[in-house]
């Protein structure tokens, strides 16, 4: 038996897919944005001068790495309604997809902190700044320059990671084409259109990162 | 004359079990330019970063224009801005040009206008020579071109005391008399100087105070001439001649 290729076989599910990549987009954008606030958080953690707080955070990074995303979503939305917490789909997926992220964001950020060298919060210290002044006009500034790579990949990685929050039932992209897979038995064009919306999605992503990053850093070199 | 703008009394410094600063006593006064030479890792450093509360004391006191200086107090970024310290290793911020790494401080420190600043950081930029370099980034200088925008920097806030950490040890040989030059006009100008150094030529020519230190202890605090020519001790003697080769 021969399948024929013919994409134009799925034209008619195309509004349905715009929805759904709005859907998926707008989940691994709020997604990286709140991964970002809480790993920034449990980075800082991590270098407290408090034993007991770098364990939280030390804890924390290594539970999320350590244990599936497809796992953590299915505690979020499954299990946790148990307990009395009942979450819309969207939500429960948010959820865990930040909480998961953050762990790795963490480490980023983490890399960053200790990349700077101890002279230049000295320098700072010896001019009469205070150590929000040095953060803020020293550290923060450079921080963000070395982990502006690293953290390209991890916003690519969030956007294909939220292609799990399909599995609870949350219509997006990954949904789209088992959805459409199954009705319309043209599994195969179903499954290179998604592809091919998530290498859009990601290297729309990835272009604006690259942009505003020019536009941040645009007298160095190493700005990419 | 005026008292001490600087008053060190029994100072004692410990990282662990190692004693660096062992009861070391001395006073600065206005317009002096003290000279620190020894050996490394005799606590020459450590005297400096005591003295603007970068590093914690274990005994003794420091005074600086009267007020103490705590290294763990609030009070101590006020004794702060009226010291500018120059570092080995320059610690411009490389994110900033030459004139913001001028202006930042006394910009968000001491809340003086940009305009006012900026127009000062170009008249200081004409004395350390580097005019034509005001919006390079560090990372396009060189390190004499650097440390000499680390002096403007440190005088931008208009400091009672300036403090050199080695300020040519990690440097190029052809570009320490540019810095050396620099700091030469500073002295000229009658500014309070604290410069561990091992440029003896320099030490003898612009310094007003040569202290030989040894062990954490002051060996020899004498006018350098007088030391170079004669030290007084044995310990300074085997080492100024080692260092003039």
């Amino acid at each position: 038996m021969q399948y024929t290729f013919a994409l134009r076989t799925i034209y008619p599910y195309l509004g349905t897919l715009w929805q759904a990549a709005l859907v998926t987009l707008y989940l691994s954008l709020l997604g990286i944005a709140i991964s970002l606030v809480i790993g920034a958080g449990v980075a800082v953690m991590r270098r407290s001068r408090s034993m007991p707080v770098r364990f939280l955070g030390a804890a924390y990074v290594e539970v999320m790495r350590n244990t599936p995303l497809l796992v953590i979503l299915y505690i979020v939305y499954f299990a946790l309604p148990q307990t009395g917490l009942r979450l819309s789909s969207f939500t429960a997926a948010l959820i865990g997809l930040s909480l998961n992220s953050a762990g790795y964001m963490a480490e980023i950020l983490r890399a960053g902190l200790i990349a700077i060298p101890h002279g230049q919060r000295e320098a700072a210290a010896s001019q009469g700044m205070s150590g929000l002044q040095a953060f803020r006009y020293i550290v923060f500034p450079q921080v963000i320059r070395i982990v502006y790579a690293p953290l390209g990949n991890q916003f690519i990685a969030v956007i294909l990671a939220s292609s799990l929050a399909s599995v609870i039932a949350v219509e997006d992209v990954a949904s789209w084409m088992q959805t459409i897979g199954s009705t319309s038995f043209r599994f195969f064009e179903t499954f290179v259109v998604a592809a091919g919306v998530y290498l859009v999605l990601c290297q729309s992503v990835n272009l604006g990162r690259i942009a505003i990053g020019r536009a941040l850093f645009k007298h160095l070199r190493s700005a990419r | 004359m005026t008292g001490p703008i600087l008053e060190i009394d029994t100072l004692v410094k410990r990282f662990g079990s190692r004693t660096i600063l062992d009861g070391l006593t001395m006073s600065v006064h206005p317009g002096e330019v003290v000279c620190f030479v020894g050996p490394s890792g005799t606590g020459k450093s450590t005297l400096l970063r005591c003295v603007n509360g970068l590093e914690d004391i274990q005994g003794g006191e420091i005074r600086f224009e009267g007020e103490k200086v705590e290294a763990r107090s609030k009070r101590i970024v006020a004794v702060r801005k009226r010291i500018g310290m120059i570092f080995q290793q320059f610690n411009l911020y490389p994110h900033l040009t030459a004139l913001e790494n001028v202006v930042l401080a006394p910009v968000v420190v001491h809340g003086e206008a940009r305009k006012e600043v900026e127009a000062r950081a170009r008249v200081l930029f004409e004395k350390v020579r580097l005019s034509h370099r005001i919006d390079a980034y560090p990372a396009q200088m060189s390190g004499g071109e650097q440390q000499r925008v680390a002096i403007a920097r440190s005088l931008a806030a208009n400091p009672h005391l300036l403090m050199f950490d080695e300020p040519t040890s990690a440097l190029d040989p052809e570009t320490v008399g540019d810095v050396l030059a620099v700091m030469r006009d500073l002295a000229l100008e009658g500014r309070t100087m604290l410069v561990v150094t091992h440029e003896i030529r320099f030490a003898a020519d612009v310094g007003t105070r040569m202290v030989f230190m040894d062990q954490g202890r002051i060996v020899e605090d004498r006018p350098p001439r007088d030391m170079l020519a004669d030290p007084s001790t044995e310990r300074a003697k085997r080492f100024l001649s080692s260092i003039q080769g």
